[in-house]
Formats: C-alpha cells, sequence, structure tokens
C-alpha cells in the first residue's frame, strides 16, 4: 500500500496551504508594535551645576542655567520650572465641523451651528482661545486612541509586549508622568481609562460604558462630580470623558435631532466650564475621533480621523502667525508632549509627537527652547531603545534619523533671535513628521495586496480540494494516491521554493516569505487543478448519480451558516449558543432520519449534554448583563463541588473506557489517576503545591509515554488506538483547563461518543454495505463534528477575545521559563487549553468511519480513502470557517468592533483551524499505520 | 402527493386551509392593533391560545365530517375515554415540547411560562390537529414514521404544517443574538410569530397548490409551480 503515506503527505501539503495563506493574511492585516517600559526622567533645573566639574547648583542663576543646557547637547532632559494644573475634556467623536459655526447657514443640519461657545470665544480672545483640526490616526476606536492620547505613540493592534493580554498599559504615559512627580490625577467618566491605567487616580468616578445605546447615564454623572472637581485644587490633571455624542452617533447617526440635543448639552456644559476655570489650570477639550455619516468610526476616511481641539488658558497662549490660525491641523500625538510640557514633566518615553507652542502658556525663548530639546532628546532616546528592541524599522534608516535628531539639538546654541526661534520650530516640526511617517508605514497601514492574495489563495486551496474530497469517487481515491500525484506535487514545491531562494539570492525581490506562500499556493492550485480535470469523467458520472439526503444538504448549509454569521459581531458574541444550536439542529435531523425512540433518547442525551456544559460557558463583555453581573471572574481555587465533580468525572471516564482498549487501559488509568492527585493534593489551604506540581508532571510524564506507545502495532486495526489517542487528548485537556473546568472535558467526550453511537445506529438502519464507505464520509458526518468541535472551545469556558487567554494552566505543573524548553512547553500547554478541543475532535475523526462491526468490515484500502476523505472534509469545515472570518475582517476593517470582536475571533478560528488539521493529520497517520497491510480487497 | 381523484378530501382541505389563511391572521393584526403583540409570551396572551385551540378543533370536525360512518361507529363508550387520553397525550407533547426547546437553548432557570407558552402553541399547531383528526395511537404511529401517510390527502396536509411550523418556529430563533435591542427580539416573540408565520405559510402554499392543479389541465407551466411547491414540501 504505497498509497499509505502519500495520504498522510497530501494531508500535510493541505494544511501548508491553508495556514501559510492565513499566516500571509495576517502579515498584512496584523499590525504589530514592540512597547518599551521605559520611563522619561528630568532633572530639576535646581540640581544642574553651572558647569561639568562641580555640581555646585548656587553659583549661577536660572537663566544662566537654562543657557548652559541649551548650549550642551549631550545635557540629560530637565523638567521645566513652569507648571500648570490641566483640565482635560474628552467629549468621545466630537468630529471638527461640529464645532464650526456658520450664522448665514439657514437651514443648519442637527450637527451644525450647535457649539457657539467655541466660536465665540475664540473670536473674542484670539489670545486665550484656539481650535484646532486634531488628527487622529486609524484606528480610531476609542480604546486604542486613548492609549495614543495618553502616550503620544501610534498604538496597533496588537501592542505586543511581556503581558499582552491584560488590558492595563505599560507604557510611559501622562498620567505616569503626573503621578510620578507626587502630582494627583482625577478621572470622571468612561472607565476605559480605570481599565487602561487603573490604581492612578486620586479620586476616580469611572462608569461602564458599552451601553452604547445609554445616551446619558455616564454625561449626567460626569455633570454632577465636575464642577465640585474643579473648585478643589488637590488635582494637577482632571479628566473628564463624556460618551453621549458618540453614542448618539452609534445609535442615530450625527444628522437626527438627538445628537443636537447632545451638542446642545455640550455647548452649556463647556460655558458653565469656562466660567468656573482655575486661573492657574488650562483647558484642552477633544475630541478622540470623528465619525463617518452614518455615525460609525474605527476606519480612516478623513470624517472619521477629523476631530477637533478646543483649549482655553486666562493668561494667554503663546504662538503667533499661521500657527495660531482656526482649524490647523495637527497631530493627536502633538497632545501628550504638549500637555507634560504644560504639567512640567518630560514628554511621556514613547511619544512620537512634538511640543505645540500655541496650545502653551507665553514664555521666555530659553524656556521654549528647552521644551524643543528636550521633546528632541526624549525622541532620539525612544529612536534608540526601539532599534534595540525590534527589528521592523531597517538600522539604516533609524541611524538616519538619530543623526539628524542629534544635529538639531546641536544647532539650538545657536538659536537667538525670534526669527530664529520660529524657523528652528518649523524645522522640528519637520523632523519629527518625518519620524513618525517612518513608524507610522510600518505600524498602521495595511498591507491590502497581501490580504487580497492571501484570500484569494485561500480560495484556491479550499476550491479545488472541496471538488477532490466532493467529487472523487471513492474507489479511484487508492489509485489517485498511489499514482505520482503526490510525488509530483511536492517536487513542483521544491522547486518553486528554490526558485524563490535563487530569486531573493539575486535580490529581484525582498520578501522571501511571501514569494515562497505566493508561488507555492499557485502551482498547488495548479496541479490539484490538473488531478480535477483528469478525473472530470469521474466527478460528473457521481454527482450526476448521487441524490443526496435532506439532513446532508442540511448540514452542509448549517456548517456555511455557521460561517456565514462570522460576519456579524452580534453572531460572534453569541457563537457558543449559535453553534450548539446548529448542531444539536443537524442531529435531530439525523435522529428523525432513523426515526426511532432510541435515536430520539440519544439526540436528547446529546441536547443534555450540551446544556450542561452551559454554566461553564464563559461570558465576555459585550454580552453586558452576565458581565455586569461578576459572571466573568475566574476564580483561582475550585470549589469543593467542582472538584468533586472533577474527580468524578475523570474516575468515570476512566473506569468505563478503560475495559475497552486492552493493556493500553493500565496507562490511562495511571495517567487518570495522577491527574486526580494532582488536583486532590493541591487543593485547599491545607494543599500542597509543590507535590500537586511533581504529580501534575508525572501525570503529563504518563501521557507522553502512552503518546509513544501508540507506535506500537495494534493486530485489531487503527480504532482502539484512535480511542487511545482520543482519551488521551481528554486527560491533557482536563489537566490544562484545572479541576474547575475539566468536567467539560467529559461532556466532550460523551457528546462525541452519543454522535458516534448514532451513527453505527444509522448504519444499521440503512443496511446496505455496498454504499457504506461513502456513506461513513459523508460530509455531513464532518460538518457536524466540526460544529461540535467548535463548539466545545465555548463549552470549556473559553471566548474569542484577548482577555480571555487564561496562563494558570502554562504554570500548573511548575514555571517552565526555568527549563531550557521553557517557551516550547509553555507554548504546547496555552495551545490544549484553548484549542484542545479540536485536536480532540480532529484526530478522532477516523472513528466516524471505522466505528462499530460496519466499519471494520470494510478493506483496508476502502477504510483509508474513507478516512482520508473524511479527515479533508473536516479540515475543509475548518478552512471554511477560518476563510470567513478573514473576509468578515476584511470587510470590516473600518468597523467600531474590529479591534474587539472581529479580529480576535479571526485569530482565535487561526489556532482552531490548526489545531484541526494538526489533529486530523495526527488520527489519519495513526490510521495509516495501524491499518494491516495485506490485501484483503482491492 | 395530493391526489385529484378524491375531489371531496380536496373541497375540504383547500376550505379548511382558507379558513386558516384568513382567521390567524386576522388574529395577528387584531392583537397587534391593541398594541399587545410583544406580549404574547406572557401568560396573559392565553386567549390566544384558547382562540386557536377552538378555530383548530372546529376545522378539524369539518375535516373529518367525511368519515362520519367512521366516526359513528367508534362512538360510544370510549368517547370520554379517548378525550381524557388525547388531553394527556397532548400534555405530555408540550412538555416534550418544553424540555427540547430549552435544549436548543432556551433559558432553563427562569423564562418558563414564555417558554411553556411557545411550547404550547407548538402543540396546538403541530400535533393537534393530527389527534384532533385521527386520534391518539395513528397520531403516534405517524410521528415515529411506522405508517405511511402518503395516501391520505388530509393527513399529509396536517403533516406539512406541522413541519413547516417547526421550521418557522426553527427560523425565528436566527434573529434573537442580533444587539437590535428592539422589543420583539425578547424570548420567544421571535419563534412563537416563526411558528405562527411558517403555519400559515404552509396553509398559503396548500391552497396555491389545489388552485394550480385545478387550472394545471387547461394552462400546462403551472404544473412548474406544482413542482417547486411540492420540493418545499419537506419529506424524507
Amino acid at each position: 500500500m504505497r498509497e499509505k503515506w502519500n495520504i498522510i503527505l497530501y494531508l500535510i501539503w493541505f494544511s501548508y496551504l491553508i495556514l501559510s495563506a492565513i499566516l500571509m493574511f495576517g502579515h498584512g492585516f496584523l499590525l504589530s508594535r514592540k512597547t518599551l517600559t521605559d520611563v522619561s526622567e528630568c532633572v530639576g533645573i535646581e540640581s544642574v551645576g553651572c558647569d561639568e566639574i562641580s555640581s555646585d547648583s548656587a553659583a549661577c542663576n536660572e537663566p544662566e542655567k537654562l543657557e548652559r543646557i541649551l548650549n550642551n547637547p549631550g545635557s540629560p532632559l530637565v523638567c521645566p520650572s513652569t507648571s500648570k494644573r490641566v483640565v482635560l475634556i474628552l467629549v468621545d467623536a466630537l468630529r471638527y465641523d461640529f464645532t464650526e459655526y456658520n450664522p448665514a447657514l439657514e437651514n443648519p443640519l442637527y450637527y451644525q451651528n450647535r457649539l457657539p461657545v467655541i466660536h465665540n470665544t475664540v473670536k473674542k480672545w484670539p489670545e486665550k482661545a484656539r481650535i484646532f483640526r486634531f488628527m487622529a490616526d486609524p484606528p480610531t476606536t476609542t480604546f486604542q486612541r486613548v492609549k495614543a492620547l495618553v502616550t503620544g505613540s501610534l498604538p496597533t493592534f496588537v501592542d505586543a509586549s511581556s503581558n499582552f493580554a491584560a488590558m492595563e498599559l505599560y507604557e510611559d504615559n501622562i498620567i505616569d508622568q503626573v503621578t510620578k512627580n507626587g502630582g494627583h490625577a482625577v478621572l470622571l467618566g468612561d472607565d476605559t481609562w480605570d481599565r487602561l491605567l487603573p490604581g492612578r487616580w486620586l479620586r476616580s468616578h469611572a462608569l461602564y460604558s458599552f451601553h452604547t445605546w445609554d445616551l446619558d447615564t455616564v454625561d449626567t454623572e460626569v455633570d454632577s462630580k465636575i464642577y465640585e472637581e474643579l473648585k478643589k485644587s488637590d488635582w494637577n490633571i482632571l479628566l473628564a470623558h463624556y460618551l453621549g455624542v458618540d453614542h448618539a452617533g452609534h445609535r442615530y447617526g450625527p444628522n437626527h435631532p438627538e445628537m443636537a440635543r447632545k451638542l446642545n448639552e455640550t455647548n452649556e456644559r463647556l460655558e458653565r466650564i469656562i466660567e468656573v476655570l482655575p486661573s492657574d489650570a488650562i483647558l484642552y477639550v477633544i475630541g478622540d475621533h470623528g465619525m463617518t455619516e452614518t455615525g460609525d468610526h474605527g476606519g480612516e476616511t478623513r470624517a472619521e480621523r477629523t476631530a477637533a481641539i478646543f483649549a482655553y488658558y486666562k493668561n494667554g497662549f503663546s504662538g503667533i502667525g499661521d500657527e495660531i490660525a482656526p482649524g490647523r491641523e495637527i497631530q493627536q500625538t502633538d497632545l501628550a508632549p504638549t500637555v507634560c510640557a504644560a504639567l512640567g514633566s518630560p514628554p511621556p518615553s514613547p511619544s512620537l509627537g512634538n511640543v505645540l507652542l500655541p496650545l502653551l502658556p507665553k514664555m521666555q525663548t530659553t524656556t521654549t527652547l528647552l521644551h524643543m530639546t528636550n521633546n528632541l532628546k526624549q525622541i532620539t532616546q525612544y529612536l534608540v531603545r526601539y532599534g534595540e528592541e525590534s527589528q521592523q524599522v531597517s538600522l539604516d534608516r533609524l541611524a538616519e534619523l538619530i543623526n539628524s535628531t542629534r544635529d538639531q539639538i546641536e544647532k539650538t546654541a545657536n538659536v537667538k533671535s525670534h526669527d530664529d526661534v520660529r524657523k528652528y520650530v518649523a524645522d522640528v516640526r519637520i523632523l519629527i513628521d518625518n519620524i513618525r511617517a517612518v513608524f507610522r508605514e510600518v505600524w498602521v497601514e495595511f498591507d491590502s495586496l497581501a490580504m487580497l492574495r492571501a484570500l484569494l489563495l485561500l480560495l484556491l486551496a479550499i476550491f479545488f480540494n472541496w471538488i477532490i474530497a466532493e467529487g472523487i469517487p471513492m474507489d479511484r481515491i487508492p489509485h489517485v494516491f498511489a499514482s505520482s500525484f503526490v510525488p509530483t506535487g511536492l517536487i513542483s514545491l521544491a522547486i518553486c521554493v528554490s526558485l524563490c531562494y535563487m530569486g531573493y539570492y539575486w535580490e529581484l525581490f525582498e520578501d522571501l516569505e511571501s514569494a515562497i506562500i505566493l508561488t507555492t499556493g499557485l502551482i498547488s492550485g495548479a496541479v490539484t487543478g490538473a488531478l480535477v480535470i483528469l478525473h472530470w469523467d469521474g466527478i460528473s458520472q457521481k454527482w450526476y448519480e448521487t441524490r443526496t439526503l435532506f439532513y446532508e444538504r442540511f448540514a452542509r448549509s448549517a456548517l456555511f451558516a455557521s460561517a456565514a454569521v462570522l460576519v456579524s459581531n452580534s453572531y460572534i458574541i453569541e457563537e457558543g449558543a449559535v453553534l450548539s444550536y446548529l448542531a444539536l439542529s443537524v442531529l435531530g435531523l439525523v435522529a428523525w432520519n432513523i426515526s426511532s425512540f432510541k435515536a430520539l433518547g440519544l439526540w436528547a442525551g446529546f441536547g443534555f449534554v450540551l446544556s450542561l456544559t452551559r454554566p461553564y460557558r464563559g461570558c465576555r463583555e459585550e454580552q453586558g448583563d452576565c458581565w455586569t453581573a461578576g459572571d466573568n471572574l475566574h476564580t483561582g481555587q475550585a470549589s469543593r463541588a467542582a472538584l468533586i465533580i472533577a474527580l468524578g468525572s475523570v474516575a468515570a471516564v476512566v473506569a468505563v473506557a478503560r475495559r475497552q482498549v486492552s493493556w493500553r487501559g493500565y496507562g490511562i488509568v495511571i495517567a487518570g489517576i495522577f491527574t486526580c492527585a494532582h488536583w486532590a493534593v493541591g487543593w485547599g489551604s491545607l494543599g500542597s503545591p509543590n507535590r500537586s506540581r511533581l504529580l501534575a508532571r508525572v501525570a503529563w510524564l504518563s501521557i507522553v509515554a502512552m503518546f509513544g506507545l501508540l507506535l506500537k502495532r495494534d493486530r485489531n486495526g487503527p480504532t482502539t488506538p484512535l480511542i487511545v489517542c482520543g482519551l488521551l487528548f481528554y486527560l491533557a485537556n482536563c489537566l490544562v483547563l484545572g479541576a474547575s473546568y475539566a468536567p467539560t472535558a467529559a461532556l466532550a467526550l460523551l457528546s462525541g461518543f452519543l454522535i458516534l453511537i448514532m451513527i453505527s445506529m444509522m448504519m444499521k438502519s440503512d443496511g446496505t454495505s455496498k454504499t457504506s464507505s461513502s456513506f461513513r464520509s459523508s460530509s455531513s458526518l464532518a460538518c457536524l463534528w466540526a460544529l461540535v468541535a467548535s463548539y466545545h472551545f465555548y463549552g470549556s469556558g473559553h471566548h474569542p477575545t484577548l482577555s480571555h487567554i487564561s496562563w494558570t494552566p502554562v504554570f500548573h505543573a511548575g514555571d517552565p521559563n526555568y527549563s531550557t524548553l521553557g517557551p516550547v512547553i509553555s507554548f504546547i500547554l496555552l495551545t490544549i487549553n484553548l484549542f484542545g478541543m479540536p485536536m480532540m475532535f480532529g484526530a478522532t475523526v477516523p472513528l466516524l468511519v471505522l466505528w462499530g462491526r460496519n466499519g471494520a468490515s470494510m478493506g483496508p484500502r476502502s477504510q483509508l480513502a474513507a478516512v482520508f476523505s473524511l479527515c479533508l472534509k473536516f479540515s475543509l469545515c475548518f478552512a471554511i470557517r477560518v476563510l470567513a472570518s478573514a473576509l468578515s475582517a476584511t470587510i470590516h476593517c473600518r468597523h467600531l468592533m474590529i479591534w474587539g470582536v472581529f479580529t480576535p475571533k479571526l485569530i482565535f478560528e487561526y489556532g482552531a483551524c490548526g489545531a484541526a488539521l494538526f489533529g486530523s493529520l495526527l488520527g489519519a497517520a495513526l490510521t495509516a499505520w495501524h491499518l494491516p497491510s495485506q490485501h484483503k480487497s482491492s | 402527493m395530493f391526489s385529484l381523484n378524491n375531489h371531496l378530501e380536496l373541497r375540504r382541505v383547500t376550505i379548511s386551509s382558507l379558513v386558516t389563511c384568513i382567521y390567524l391572521p386576522s388574529i395577528i393584526t387584531a392583537i397587534s392593533y391593541k398594541g399587545v403583540l410583544y406580549s404574547v409570551g406572557s401568560g396573559s396572551s392565553f386567549y390566544i391560545l384558547v382562540l386557536i385551540f377552538v378555530a383548530e378543533l372546529v376545522k378539524s370536525f369539518y375535516l373529518s365530517s367525511s368519515n362520519e360512518i367512521q366516526a359513528k361507529r367508534s362512538k360510544g363508550k370510549t368517547r370520554a375515554g379517548d378525550i381524557i387520553k388525547s388531553l394527556g397525550f397532548l400534555l405530555g407533547i408540550t412538555f416534550c415540547f418544553f424540555l427540547g426547546i430549552m435544549l436548543f437553548g432556551a433559558p432553563v432557570l427562569d423564562k418558563h411560562e414564555e417558554t411553556l407558552m411557545l411550547s404550547s402553541l407548538l402543540t396546538l399547531l403541530t400535533v393537534f390537529p393530527l389527534v384532533a383528526h385521527c386520534g391518539v395511537e395513528p397520531a403516534v404511529q405517524l410521528l415515529f414514521g411506522v405508517k405511511s401517510f402518503n395516501k391520505d390527502t388530509i393527513v399529509a396536509m396536517l403533516v406539512n404544517n406541522a413541519l413547516l411550523t417547526l421550521c418557522g418556529a426553527w427560523l425565528g430563533a436566527v434573529v434573537i443574538p442580533l444587539d437590535w435591542n428592539t422589543p420583539w427580539q425578547q424570548w420567544p416573540i421571535p419563534c412563537y410569530l416563526g411558528a405562527l408565520g411558517g403555519y400559515v405559510l404552509s396553509n398559503v402554499l396548500t391552497v396555491l397548490k389545489v388552485t394550480m392543479m385545478s387550472g394545471a389541465n387547461k394552462y400546462k407551466f403551472l404544473n412548474f409551480f406544482i413542482n417547486v411547491i411540492n420540493r418545499l414540501h419537506i419529506s424524507k
């Protein structure tokens, strides 16, 4: 049976195609950035010496010191001596044209002419007030924007740091600069701030911000506090975040009476705040992003990016000429260094903005220059550090930028007159704009070409493989794989790869990886296409003859429905319920087809098992009710009842299963006992964590040993080893899920078992053994199995959000970071924790063919062909789901929830697909290994 | 599936379907005019179920009046026992629906009233006409496919109604997860209305089909539509 290993090679080839295409998509879509935890430090002016040798600071007065600092390019950052207080009012989604006022307008739209206070103030006191366009960088979602405003950087979706799952901000930012120097910050409004920067606030009055249909609660709460706060003098920065305008936009769009109402409220509010503003405080009113004409935001159209900034200070701002013209465009990155300069701190370390003089109080030339040099020095430091930590920006380019900033710092000494200062400020702005443009290129822009190519490759692979899986008659499959088809394909892949290497070596193109993925994907498409053409007669014959039953069509449509709903955010949020609904419906139709009491009972049992997993299903933030009820809280320690249930479930599974798998049962019993002991010994305050970890390690050891023993050939065919493989995956899942979630693994196993019984019943009721191999590899079974496998991701308490990734499974058997294989072990443990269910179901796919007497009665060749066909179909189900989520991410790349819902879903679906591909590959390989090699039938 | 041979049965089927097409939409229109359409899940809307019960009962009397000879034969002592048996059977079916809906994802710990209303509606629209038409035991046999119903036009119609009703309720659940926050997304209103919609649709299709079948002799192209409708009928 030469085709045996060709089949496995073909499955590997298919997995490579799918995974590489998605990888390519990710490179174009998922932008990442390295976060650095550096903090900007400055030295007080009083501690600066008058010359390098002596630190005697009393010898000269302050202007002389400043002079000296400016003349010395190597001097450290020096804190500005003047500090003001800052009131930062964030009106969510305040678009620039909301703030314009045109009395000549006869019929103003609902959002026009609603904020006359801004216009009037600027007109009345051009010295004291400023209104600018405040340009946001995409993604224009509130969370990313808030991050950008406080750090002055350009946040991407994945801000890679040591702990990327937590919400908390680890980079230097305005608030940290304030609190570090003994200042105090007060927060009112949106709790995004509190989640981003917990524990930094003197007083915080944060409110849940996810009820986008509630226009008023947050605003009235903030109003009830803000005027009292303005009277107090114990804060340095007062932050108030109003959500009403944004929510009105989401619910009704900008052109709606509700928007007019919210803007009128904002107008009154601003009038009152300007009235009661303390004289030493600067008021900044900013919008974090704009909105489209439908009220959405998240993308990069000009309407979404153009927010407004309004500043007011009783003693007047500096800046002259074009700099202060109303409506001038400034970048949102500039806010952080400017606010920090006003507060008397250095710019935050990751900031890429420049200090805006028109938004700062009047000051002397030397102070201006001090701010400028501080800004340049901080950016130079950041460039150096980023170059050390990441290779995203090429070193030549970074070196060039660093040199030009250093040159600029050296030029400071020659700046004396007012004209010089103006020219200098303009030069600095151009330089910083250049630097920001370089970083924006790597952090902010989607690579749409790569995304498109990846989608096409994915589509190509799915299309041809679908025809192969569905079309080629079962009796031809062994011949196809006994022929030179797979070797030809693999040789052509090898030629492609070597050609790409040669091209890369001769520098014909730069991006080796995408070239390889693209050419191999295309050539595989061509090879599989040729196969389809060669066998077209058989395919058309088969499609002409077979009449699909209703439940089979329904199963396929259910799978497509489960993929299609990934386009809608509400369905992604409720996907657990959707998947169980669909799986139950498909199985219901199967039972209806059998129509006997036993089938009905099995169906009800399956439904009951799925319902039992319902309490374990997690809760995500967008689900509202259960989130606020506190269901999301993971308690570290399992309760007594949970422990007993977990122990009982493992004991029951092991006790029932061990008899069915002959001598391999002993290994399972040993692993199960150690798993139980691990939980029991580590439980409660009397437990011993060290011994518990040791027991967990022994359990893992026995699981791995049993996996190794799967290589020992079984005389009775592959069924027993496959069952053992499933049970081992079950035990591994139990270990990583921990005692409180372990019963879900048993429930998953039970649900799979019920389906298997149902299928073997169906065989009996159908009877005819002639069609059995084609029936047992029918795509409806693969779809059902894939639906159940996807469901149990939710059923075991997971959710596709980054904050749901739990890190405890990595450490349940001790800290793996002490060993040399640490990263590999933690990766494996985390993968099993998240995607153990698709892996377990993938590994047991061949059982759908082989379970029961009927499956075993087929000849080994047709068994293998059926297993191959089913594994390919199962993998295709996951590939289709991944394609759907990639498509929905592309469609929604400017959707409000793209970073909160769609992108995490894509990442998790990718993980699940990879796990399912790996699992089914393992299952197919086990089948091929254990199949008796002699010919029984042909 | 329907045969033109038995004109009497065909007429009964058509008229009863027509009656359904009129009375159910009128009930829905009436309650939506009164502004209580969205309270169909609560127990206060029990009168709708009573109305449907009465209407279906009357229909079933009309449908089975042809079997008068049979009916007379079975009349007598067992009548009262039959009614009690049927009622018990219907209650059991309601409970099964109740559990099944919960398995499909309805809230388990609360909203029992709503789920119960939905399951009684489903019982009324699916199993009750069958039981009223041919009695408990044949209905059970039909449900589990022991007996074939291909010959009997009326039973075929009733089974079709039942299946489309279930499909409607199934499809109604599609809108529940959407985040539109509208009052009609509350459990169980979409499923309730979906079941009613499926039932009405099935009856409309029956009427259409019979009309077209009678016209098909004259206009051959109508056969195409008849085939389309035949395909809509779910069969194994």
